[in-house]
This record gives C-alpha cells, structure tokens and sequence, in this order.
C-alpha cells in the first residue's frame, strides 16, 4: 500500500469507532425493548475494538497487544450475552413484557 | 492502472455506517439485529484493512456467528412479533439521547483532531501464530480467567433458567 490512501490513516478508523459508540450510546439511551439495548452495547464493544486494532497497527506495530485485547473483547461480550438473553426470557416469563419503563417492581 | 482498494473500502465505511444508523434508528428489533449483522461484516472488512485477518474471520465466527444467532432466538422466544411495543416513543426522550450521543461525538472528535499520534516504527506484518504465542506465553493468566468467566456465565444461564421454569409450572 502506497502512502495518502484514506484506508492508510488511523484517523479514520477513529472516527468509525467514535461513530459506532454514539450510535450505541443514541440506543441505549432512548431503546425500549431490553434487548434493542443489549445490542446498542454490542455497538459500543465493536468500536471499542475497532480502536484497539487500528491503535495497535498504526501506534505501536510491535506486538499484538490490541489484538489480544480485541480477542478478550469479544470473550467478555460473548458471556455478557448469554448472562443478559437468560436474564431477559427470565423478565419475559414473569412480567410478559420486555420494556424497561415497565420493570419498576423489580426491587422486591 | 485503477487501484480497487480503495473504492472498496469506502464502501465497507458506507456499510458499517448505515448498519449502526438502522441498528439505532430502525423501528423494530428484528430490524436492529439485521443491522447488527451489517456492522459486524463492516468491521470484520475493517480488520482485513488493518493487517488482522484472523480477527476478521474471530469477527465473523463469534459476533456474526454465535452472538447474532443468540439475539434472534431472544428476539423469538420473546413473545409474539406483531404485539412488540413501538421503538418510537417520545419526541423528548429522543432529542434528549440524541443530545447526549451529540455532546459525546463532538467531544471526542476535537480530542481526535487535536491529538497527534505518534506513528510506530516498523511494518505491522504479525502472524496468527504471534498471537497465540503471546496468548500462551504473557497473556496466559487472562487467557485462563476469560475462560472462567465463560464457564461461570454458562453455569449462570443455565441455572437461570432451570430456576425460571421451577418457578413458573
């Protein structure tokens, strides 16, 4: 790859990211269903990974730190979902709805 | 001679864009999640762009393959399709989000163009064997607590809903 193509600068690689993380922040925020929420946050895991490989490749090519911790990303993403979709069909099953403006009596 | 990289990856930018703006804006979940997919293949072009193929196809396997696939059946088992609420629901709840992922987007983009990354010396040319050789060798301790993690969360969400299901009958 010669040198002044836009896939050649780490900022736009940044701005992808930084775009994907308001989208999820734009979903989490104003999404009713639970599970339009859960995947606004897996928005948000996507860029902050999106991030971690384009530091590792422009900043510091040495060794494959922000690969490892992409990879680790995505472990921790994978158990998050499993975690939150159980918990959901388990709000789903009691309360036959799965809006959060409606799960006000969770406390007891 | 005609250079198809970059046009390609342009195109890969425009796809992981609208994805992320149907994922948010669209007004069903069904919907949202057929933009999730969208993004995930963007970011999976992404990779490739960046020298990281095997993060491309961990990409593919695990968000678009494992995650995606468990989000549908969610979206299934959780009741019927057409009695779904609408995602669309008060004009002041949407501005006031759209205020905040506002805010944010602006804030982070004048600390982008004010900061100067200092670009690295050498060429970013790391096999997949370097990474599993850095996972084994100095990353093997988180190596090991994701896998527990993972354990732990499958023990969880089993026992979720075996606890559910005695409850419920």
């Amino acid at each position: 790859m010669t040198d002044g193509f836009l896939s050649n600068s780490l900022n736009i690689y940044l701005f992808v990211g930084l775009f994907l993380l308001c989208c999820g922040i734009l979903g989490v925020l104003y999404r009713r269903t639970l599970i339009a929420m859960l995947i606004s946050i897996e928005l948000i895991m996507n860029g902050a990974g999106l991030n971690f490989v384009a530091f590792n490749r422009f900043v510091s090519p040495e060794g494959p730190e922000g690969m490892i911790f992409t990879l680790f990303v995505m472990g921790i993403a994978a158990a998050e979902a499993a975690i939150a979709l159980a918990i959901i069909i388990l709000i789903f099953r009691k309360y036959r709805s799965i809006e959060s403006a409606e799960m006000e009596e969770m406390k007891d | 001679m005609i250079n198809l990289g970059e046009p390609i990856f342009i195109l890969i930018v425009i796809m992981t864009v609208a994805g992320a703006l149907t994922t948010v804006l669209s007004g069903s979940v069904i919907y949202a999640l057929i933009g999730l997919v969208a993004t995930m293949f963007g970011i999976a072009g992404l990779y490739v762009y960046l020298n990281a193929p095997f993060l491309a196809m961990m990409q593919i396997l695990v968000y678009v393959g494992a995650i995606t696939i468990l989000i549908a059946f969610a979206i299934m088992l959780a009741g019927p399709f057409y009695k779904r609420p609408k995602e669309w629901t008060g004009i002041g709840k949407f501005s006031a989000a759209l205020v905040v992922s506002v805010i944010s987007f602006l804030t982070f983009f004048t600390i982008i163009m004010k900061v100067s990354w200092t670009e690295g010396k050498g060429a970013f040319n790391l096999l997949t064997k370097d990474i599993g050789r850095a996972l084994f060798d100095r990353y093997a301790f988180p190596f090991e607590l994701i896998s527990l993690v993972i354990v732990v969360s499958i023990i969880g969400a089993i026992m979720l809903a075996m606890f559910s299901r005695g409850k419920n009958d």
